[in-house]
């Protein structure tokens, strides 16, 4: 069933913004192999890869996944240029705010990450030209994944505590902190609803296209979407009255100075921090100060092992 | 058999006549075209550059603010983008502009002129598309000086060339 859908997704929101000739070779192959696509690179002059699970498969020219790369499929700039043409509906002067952070979100919500040549002017980006390669991310919800998390999340009068998810990139952090969002906000599994803001500078936790969500984040959640973590910490908390402030990937100093600011006005924080365990995260002085504060109530650590989104341990630091 | 004759002589001379007046419309129809096409590409430009249009809604407002024959370049441009089916803007633009130059006065050094842009249209970031966009407006504005000074002379010589041409081949038949 999930491997229909996957592929039913694929097929409908993937397939159809590769160049021609790489969307024909994979169009026909059978639903298993969907499920289990993470990726599909381009790289120019390179093999064809596709990410599923933990290795790298590449497509021959037969149509067949293999591991052998010297008889892969090789990427042509015309491939790399089509996909790009149909990526931004053959305007990239419109994606130019997207195209300066390094991707494009397309509907679906699914990442295509971008490379190439940088032109650069001071300390900003000023846009990406010559593409030589291309990353499609295909975005999954898998609803309920965080249904045996949530329990610990939650303290003994229903009201969320400050959860740090900590693990390093593809192992479903996002997908958790989505899920997470939906229940949350839904009432599932928890005493009570909660409004829910989630702060999407990445447009990756609700996939929004054009600024609206295309992934399920729940009813009572309004997502500011590209928005800079510190500043949209700030506006929620001004203007939307949040219970519980959703976000990705903190890192800088003002993320954790906003962080602070929704701790101490009462607004639960639920985030993500790129890292493998706790002590990797303690060897970072910014977060080795957060944590000291006991701002965060609870840490969760994820990996791979036994699949994306692995719990390895919960930590209770409000005890 | 003299009203035979003197209808002939009519008929050559209205014939030729009729040539060289197209000759001289054309050379005026092609002045126009490429003041129309310079204006629309104005509009383009603006479209793409200040509101971020996507192409195909660009085109397809282009078309609305110009006139035939360009009208109906933009539009078949704009329609071929919105069928999404892996056209690029590139290859959408070069098949109109092989429709244009068989509807259009434009000659082919003109067509030619267009035909460099194909690659760069919506494939850069703004600054770089209002760049290439004001210099194509540049070109065009040369192009369109030197057409007006061709229809102004050259126009001349095909009305009247038309009619001489007419009287002589009457005066060599005779």
């Amino acid at each position: 069933m999930r491997e229909e859908k996957d592929a039913r997704i694929i097929k409908r929101e993937i397939l159809p913004y590769l160049a021609p000739g790489i969307a024909k070779l994979l169009w026909g192959k059978d639903d298993k192999f969907f499920a289990g696509l993470e990726e599909i690179r381009l790289r120019i002059k390179s093999p064809l890869i596709l990410k599923i699970g933990d290795r790298d498969y590449t497509i021959n020219r037969r149509g067949e996944i293999t591991t052998r790369l010297d008889d892969a499929y090789v990427v042509e700039g015309e491939d790399i240029y089509r996909s790009i043409a149909s990526i931004s509906d053959n305007s990239l002067y419109a994606f130019e705010e997207d195209i300066k952070k390094g991707f494009i979100t397309i509907p679906g919500g699914h990442r295509v990450g971008l490379a190439g040549q940088v032109v650069y002017k001071g300390n900003n980006i000023c846009i990406l030209k010559n593409f030589s390669s291309i990353c499609f991310r295909v975005a999954r919800e898998i609803k309920g994944c965080a249904k045996g998390l949530l329990p610990y999340l939650i303290d003994k009068n229903g009201q969320i505590v400050n959860t740090l998810l900590i693990s390093p990139p593809r192992c479903g952090k996002t997908t958790i902190l989505r899920d997470l969002a939906r229940m949350i906000a839904d009432g599932i599994h928890i005493p009570f609803p909660h409004n829910v803001v989630i702060i999407d500078e990445r447009s990756e936790i609700a996939g929004c296209y054009q600024g609206v969500p295309q992934l399920e984040v729940g009813v009572r959640t309004d997502v500011l979407d590209a928005c800079p973590k510190a500043l949209g910490m700030m506006m929620a908390i001004r203007s939307l009255s949040p219970e519980v402030i959703v976000t990705d990937e903190i890192g800088r100093e003002e993320d954790i100075a906003s962080i602070y600011e929704c701790i101490n006005a009462g607004v639960a924080v639920i985030a993500t921090v790129h890292a493998r365990n706790i002590e990797e995260l303690e060897r970072r002085v910014l977060f080795k100060e957060l944590l000291k504060s006991k701002s965060f109530g609870r840490g969760v650590v994820l990996s791979r092992r036994q699949g994306p989104g692995t719990v390895e341990a919960v930590y209770r630091w409000d005890d | 058999m003299g009203w035979l004759k003197a209808a002939g002589i009519v008929l050559v001379i209205a014939g030729s006549g009729l040539w060289g007046l197209m000759g001289a419309r054309r050379l005026a129809q092609r002045v126009e075209e490429l003041k129309n096409l310079r204006l629309a590409l104005n509009f383009l430009e603006k479209e793409i550059t200040y509101m971020h249009t996507p192409l195909s809604s660009a085109f397809k407002k282009t078309a609305y603010f110009c006139a035939p024959p360009l009208s109906c370049f933009f539009l078949a441009c704009s329609e071929r983008l919105d069928k999404k089916a892996g056209v690029t803007a590139a290859e959408a633009w070069m098949t109109g502009l092989k429709e244009l130059q068989k509807i259009s006065s434009l000659k082919p050094e003109d067509i030619e002129l267009l035909k460099t842009v194909a690659m760069q249209i919506g494939m850069s970031d703004t600054y770089e598309q209002h760049k290439f966009l004001a210099l194509l407006q540049e070109e065009l504005k040369i192009i369109e000086q030197k057409a007006r000074e061709e229809a102004q002379t050259g126009g001349k010589l095909w009305s009247y060339g038309g009619f001489i041409l007419g009287a002589l081949l009457v005066l060599l038949f005779i």
